[in-house]
């Protein structure tokens, strides 16, 4: 008797083990269907039902956080893209940049570089410079923002490094971005506080 | 032998002349009318440097050989005959007389052939000790107006054609009194289909082409050294753009320190070969810089600012220097020369007010005369080289009309300029000869950027041996 409530105790602390791991299924595992012999131990039974709870509370605040964490981290890195020969920010743009700052407010140990690229046309030479000029407006669009700005890296890859291989207008268009790579602090991104 | 001479001349030119007041007019206005070229460059002419002469005749006469040297000598023969040919400098004979005799020079069938020069060559021994004997006559003249001894290597080796450029420049300064540009190379970049790119080296002539660098990164934008041993580029090899110098016998590579945060673009050595200058760009503000590589000192200052000055080029003398900057506009670089020293910089390129115009990647001619950019013909972005000519009151002319054209770098004869092109079969890089118009492909079928061309490499040759 003493030793299949020993067994049962630790099959349900299992199981909250097994969910806890499984960050995807915020969905309690189901509860207990053979309650052996629910008379004297009803006391320690709840504290066990009650530390299941808990623990399932954890581990869905968790996996939130971690998909807040992971969708901000896609925001963060998400491009942003500019007219022909242009390096101000488009509407479109500053959308984007609204939400990194937020990001970036909360993120305080995360530091990007800023790569600039062009479209083709242009001078090989010339479209780095232009590239980098760019990446340096998104860089004053953020200090603006009352950010650091030294937490962030300008370079250009000027038409070397084209997203889309082709010579018409919708690749050009795609071709003319910023990009941003973590550099530093790449765990420690916080969804913006509310 | 004065009068036969002159009598001769006399014949050939009053055809040519007629010939070149029937070309002048027709040959350099591909597709495109005057009036059009001057509404897309304000200033600038088409029709190049073309000075109505007529380049000589010049006859090949086929090379022998002795003591083994009979199977290469058809194979030098060729060489030298396409570099000649490449030179622009002859109209070089293609046809031979019908009685010609291989051993002896007759110059009255070369005569009947209309040529003014003939070359005569032997090829003497074979394996890694042969000799050519190389032979410029003056047909009209009936002598011989120079000769020289060249040794061949093993004509399986690496510098078996090198060598055979050599004896090619040789004709052309024997001919002209100028040098030619056989025995050079170009180094340029080369974008492979994972997106990365190295600096790849080929022969004046279009062989040899062979990979230089393998960085699985960007390696671009080379410039060689006067005395053509090292070649400086630019490598995303660390993650952000830096200036390496590569010895080309050696293959040590020095990277030029980078205590200023910024991309460092457009490297360009001093003419006297001790010191890289180029540009940094980042942070509102960007100017030239310079690095004394032989003495691995020296990080200096040459001009700042918010222009984005570019591709810095010198003069032969180090005295004045032209580069590219945004000056008049963010999007509207122009090209400015200025005293090395310090001083004002004063606009080369051509300029309409309200019209800026889009200028860049100058490279000043070794001969001092010139500088050679690319300017955007229309906003979607079609360039083309032009030439301002210094001594010329800064008169510029249009080389190039067909395709797309980019990055010219000047031969070391300062009349031929290599540049990249995009045509609609392809890209390449390509050859114009300022003074003739001649075109020729030199590389194609492969995504080319930004080229070099060497120093002659003759005096590399030897000092070697």
């Amino acid at each position: 008797m003493h030793y299949r409530r020993l067994f049962f105790v630790f099959a349900v602390l299992g199981a909250v083990t097994l969910g806890a791991c499984r960050r995807e299924s915020p969905e309690p595992p189901a509860p207990p269907q053979e309650q052996p012999d629910p008379g004297p131990d009803m006391d320690s039974l709840q504290r066990v039902q009650d530390s299941i709870a808990a623990a399932e509370e954890a581990a869905r605040r968790q996996a939130e956080l971690e998909r807040a964490q992971a969708d901000a981290r896609a925001t963060l890195e998400q491009m942003v893209f500019f007219e022909y020969d242009e390096s101000a920010i488009t509407p479109q743009a500053e959308q984007v940049l609204r939400q990194k700052v937020s990001i970036l407010e909360a993120s305080p140990n995360v530091r990007i570089r800023l790569e600039g690229h062009t479209d083709e046309r242009g001078s090989v030479e010339y479209n780095q410079a232009l590239g980098n000029r760019r990446a340096e407006s998104v860089r004053a669009f953020f200090v603006q923002f009352g950010l650091s700005s030294d937490r962030f890296e300008t370079t250009s890859y000027g038409e070397e490094r084209p997203l889309v291989n082709r010579s018409d207008e919708a690749a050009w268009a795609q071709n003319r971005r910023v990009e941003f790579v973590i550099t530093a602090g790449a765990d420690q991104i916080n969804p913006p506080s509310m | 032998m004065r009068d036969q001479r002159m009598e001769g001349v006399l014949r050939r030119w009053t055809f040519r002349v007629l010939g070149a007041l029937l070309l002048s007019g027709t040959m350099f206005t591909p597709g495109l009318m005057a009036q059009d070229i001057e509404e897309r460059f304000p200033g600038v002419s088409l029709g190049i440097t073309y000075d109505g002469r007529q380049a000589a005749t010049l006859a090949i006469q086929p090379f022998t050989g002795r003591l083994g040297g009979e199977n290469v000598a058809p194979r030098v023969q060729n060489i030298i005959g396409r570099d000649l040919r490449y030179s622009n400098r002859f109209q070089v004979l293609d046809e031979l007389p019908a009685s010609l005799s291989a051993d002896e020079v007759d110059y009255g069938l070369w005569d009947q052939m209309q040529a003014d020069y003939l070359v005569t060559g032997r090829v003497e021994g074979a394996g890694t000790t042969s000799t050519l004997i190389l032979e410029l006559h003056d047909v009209v003249y009936r002598e011989v107006v120079d000769r020289g001894r060249f040794p061949l290597p093993n004509p399986e080796s690496a510098d078996f054609r090198m060598a055979a450029h050599v004896a090619a420049d040789a004709v052309v300064m024997w001919a002209t009194g100028e040098p030619g540009i056989a025995a050079t190379r170009i180094i340029f970049s080369q974008r492979m289909d994972d997106g990365n790119q190295d600096l790849w080296i080929v022969d004046s002539d279009g062989e040899n082409r062979r990979r230089l660098t393998n960085h699985q990164s960007i390696s671009m934008s080379p410039d060689w050294s006067p005395d053509g041993r090292r070649v400086v580029y630019l490598s995303y090899r660390t993650g952000l753009p830096r200036i390496y110098e590569l010895n080309l016998e050696t293959g040590a590579e020095k990277m030029v320190p980078a205590p200023r945060a910024g991309d460092y673009l457009t490297p360009a050595y001093t003419p006297d070969g001790e010191s890289v200058v180029f540009s940094i760009v980042g942070s509102g503000r960007s100017g030239l810089f310079s690095y004394n590589l032989a003495r691995d000192c020296c990080f200096a200052n040459i001009s700042e600012g918010a222009y984005e000055d570019m591709s810095p080029t010198f003069s032969p003398d180090g005295s004045r220097m032209a580069f590219s900057s945004n000056r008049l506009g963010v999007g509207a670089p122009q090209i400015y020369v200025r005293p090395t020293n310090g001083g004002s910089a004063e606009l080369l390129s051509p300029y309409a007010f309200g019209r800026p115009g889009y200028y860049t990647s100058p490279e000043w001619s070794p001969l001092g005369n010139r500088v050679a950019y690319h300017g955007r013909v229309e906003r979607r972005g079609v360039h083309q080289i032009l030439i301002s000519e210094l001594d010329q009151r800064n008169r510029i002319v249009r080389v190039t009309s067909e395709g797309v054209n980019e990055d010219p770098s000047w031969a070391p004869d300062g009349r031929h300029l290599v540049f990249v092109g995009e045509r609609s079969w392809g890209r390449g890089l390509f050859i114009v000869d300022a003074v003739t118009g001649n075109v020729r492909t030199l590389v194609s079928g492969v995504r080319a950027n930004v080229p070099s061309w060497s120093p002659s490499l003759a005096p590399r040759m030897a000092e070697d041996r």
